[in-house]
């Protein structure tokens, strides 16, 4: 399965333009829509599941439509600026994310293909590894957490995690550390020599 | 093993795929911009500057009474109105969360529409909270015409006390008999419905649309807006409004703002005063809601969307297509839209009440319904 979050954008038009275009002919705001409401429904059905996820979605495109007259025209690619609102929107429900990866931890996630050397080579199942890494990922903290995610799950670099969380990229670096320490703590994998990459 | 590898697939594992294409989300998104106005958007139409209209009578002579405080409390449900207005097309359209309440459109016989013109009945409501049963009052009622011309849209002010002859109505109870009252009781007896139809019985006006923004919807407002603040010349102890202020500037949650507008032992206790109160304290609330600090806060929005959602009720008919004119119409009029009372005397049988001014007030509406 590929992941389709990644997408490129295939209208012509670079994001900005759109928006700038939308401030005097609101209605081309849907094509924002169109191009990255998929994209970030699957990123939002990923931290608190579908059930939320259309409703949320929704909420964060009537909310960048609200603020468009203040977005930075300088930046060509809306992505940032849309996972910043859906952060802020997804934190509304950190209490049900965190349950719901803790629920997670407690279920065996897929039946297990692997072959079983590759298990005892590893040695640890991949769903019981996935049951940990749910676990990881309840408990950390929110900030660390968006910010783990949004690079690992919404594919944003350094630099656009930065933007969306409105945090400098010094501070992006070392929550992702700390995140990414926690988690290979919970997977036991504790080699420190893979802590600063 | 590469933790953000794994992480990955446990993603994916935990991805699902919208349906079809988020039709419904787009709806709304695109309800929202037709109505051209995110709350920022129609805060900038009520700055619009202003044009030599003050002042001027209406086409035909009207008989136009401009009465400063007038003005402001009819500007003072205007705003709140404004505010429902650029947010509720949204909500209308989003089946999911808890929608505007809805009432059945007319089922009396209507004056038949003469004018191209909309008229929408606005009617501003007192219900201490939805589950008490207790008696609803209407706080304020108007008309707002709106007028192909927008030079002729305005909003005519009805003195919610005004003795008049209410219909039948129909009601839980089986329906009610005509009777003479206070027009502010209609909400009581039969509701939103029985407010339509006591005023198109007396004006003889074809209402299309009929709108309520609730007071019990307020405090969950200003309480998704963080607050509003208040200047208060001296201080305020009022045990019946629980509420108690200092002098100078306080900024009220939503509980408090609720007892400061309807607080009778705030400055001189009269109604005219109460109604200024009201009327700075949503002006405030719609700069508010304009300001970068609500926009800003993407959940704080939201929180502000839905307590809006909340506090409204509406006809079935009132569509997005008509509250986008209504949007537009109220925002090309701008600061200079005009406020009419309906012309009024003292009750005959009780001075302290105003009962309509005849032939005058029928012949303000005769005028209006050929518009």
């Amino acid at each position: 399965m590929v992941s389709k979050m990644t997408a490129p954008p295939t209208a012509p038009g670079l994001d900005a333009e759109l928006i700038a275009e939308s401030r005097t002919r609101p209605e081309t705001f849907a094509v924002l829509f169109d191009r990255y409401s998929a994209m970030l429904y699957r990123y939002v059905s990923r931290r608190l599941g579908p059930e939320v996820a259309e409703d949320l979605v929704g909420e964060t495109f009537m909310v960048a439509f609200a603020r468009r007259d203040r977005y930075d025209l300088g930046r060509p690619d809306a992505r940032p600026w849309l996972f910043g609102i859906v952060t802020k929107l997804i934190a509304r429900h950190h209490r049900s994310e965190a349950a719901r990866y803790r629920a997670l931890s407690r279920l065996p996630m897929s039946p297990d293909t692997e072959p079983v050397a590759d298990r005892v080579a590893a040695g640890v199942s991949a769903a019981a590894s996935k049951a940990r890494l749910a676990a990881a990922l309840a408990g950390l903290g929110k900030g660390d957490r968006d910010v783990l995610l949004l690079l690992a799950w919404g594919d944003l670099s350094y630099e656009e995690v930065a933007e969306a969380a409105g945090i400098p990229v010094g501070t992006v670096k070392s929550r992702l550390n700390r995140a990414r320490r926690k988690v290979r703590a919970a997977l036991g994998d504790i080699d420190p020599t893979r802590d600063e990459e | 093993m590469d933790d953000l590898k794994m992480l990955r697939d446990l993603g994916r594992d935990l991805e699902h795929e919208p349906a079809d294409l988020l039709a419904r989300q787009r709806d709304r998104l695109l309800a929202m911009s037709m109505a051209g106005s995110g709350p920022d958007h129609s805060g900038r139409r009520a700055r619009l500057p202003r044009t030599t209209r003050a002042g001027r009578s209406a086409g035909g002579g009207l008989p136009v009474r401009r009465r400063r405080w007038a003005w402001a409390a009819a500007a003072a449900a205007v705003a709140a109105v404004t505010v429902a207005i650029a947010v509720v097309p949204a909500m209308l359209v989003r089946g999911s969360v808890p929608a505007a309440r809805v009432v059945a459109g007319p089922s009396w016989d209507r004056p038949a529409k003469q004018g191209t013109s909309t008229n929408v009945l606005l009617v501003a409501s007192d219900r201490p909270s939805p589950q008490s049963g207790l008696g609803v009052r209407a706080d304020a009622i108007m008309l707002l015409h709106l007028a192909a011309d927008p030079r002729r849209t305005m909003v005519i002010t009805i003195p919610r006390r005004s003795v008049v002859r209410i219909p039948s109505c129909p009601a839980a109870t089986g329906g009610t008999a005509p009777r003479l009252d206070m027009i502010n009781r209609t909400l009581d007896i039969g509701g939103l419905e029985c407010v339509w139809k006591t005023v198109e019985s007396l004006t003889g006006l074809h209402v299309d649309h009929a709108v309520e923004v609730g007071y019990s919807g307020f405090a969950a407002i200003v309480d998704a807006m963080g607050g509003v603040s208040v200047k208060l010349p001296a201080a305020i102890d009022d045990p019946k409004a629980k509420l108690r202020l200092p002098a100078g500037t306080s900024v009220l949650d939503g509980a408090q703002a609720l007892g400061y507008v309807r607080s009778r032992a705030a400055g001189d206790g009269s109604d005219l005063a109460r109604t200024r109160r009201q009327a700075a304290l949503l002006l405030e609330l719609l700069r508010k809601a304009t300001a970068e600090s609500v926009l800003d806060d993407p959940a704080r929005l939201a929180r502000l969307l839905e307590a809006v959602s909340r506090s409204i009720t509406t006809d079935r008919e009132l569509d997005v297509a008509t509250m986008t004119s209504m949007a537009q119409a109220l925002g090309s009029a701008g600061p200079d839209i005009r406020f009419v009372d309906v012309p009024w005397e003292p009750y005959v049988n009780d001075r302290n009440l105003p009962q309509w001014k005849q032939p005058e007030a029928d012949r303000l509406f005769a005028t209006l319904a050929k518009d």
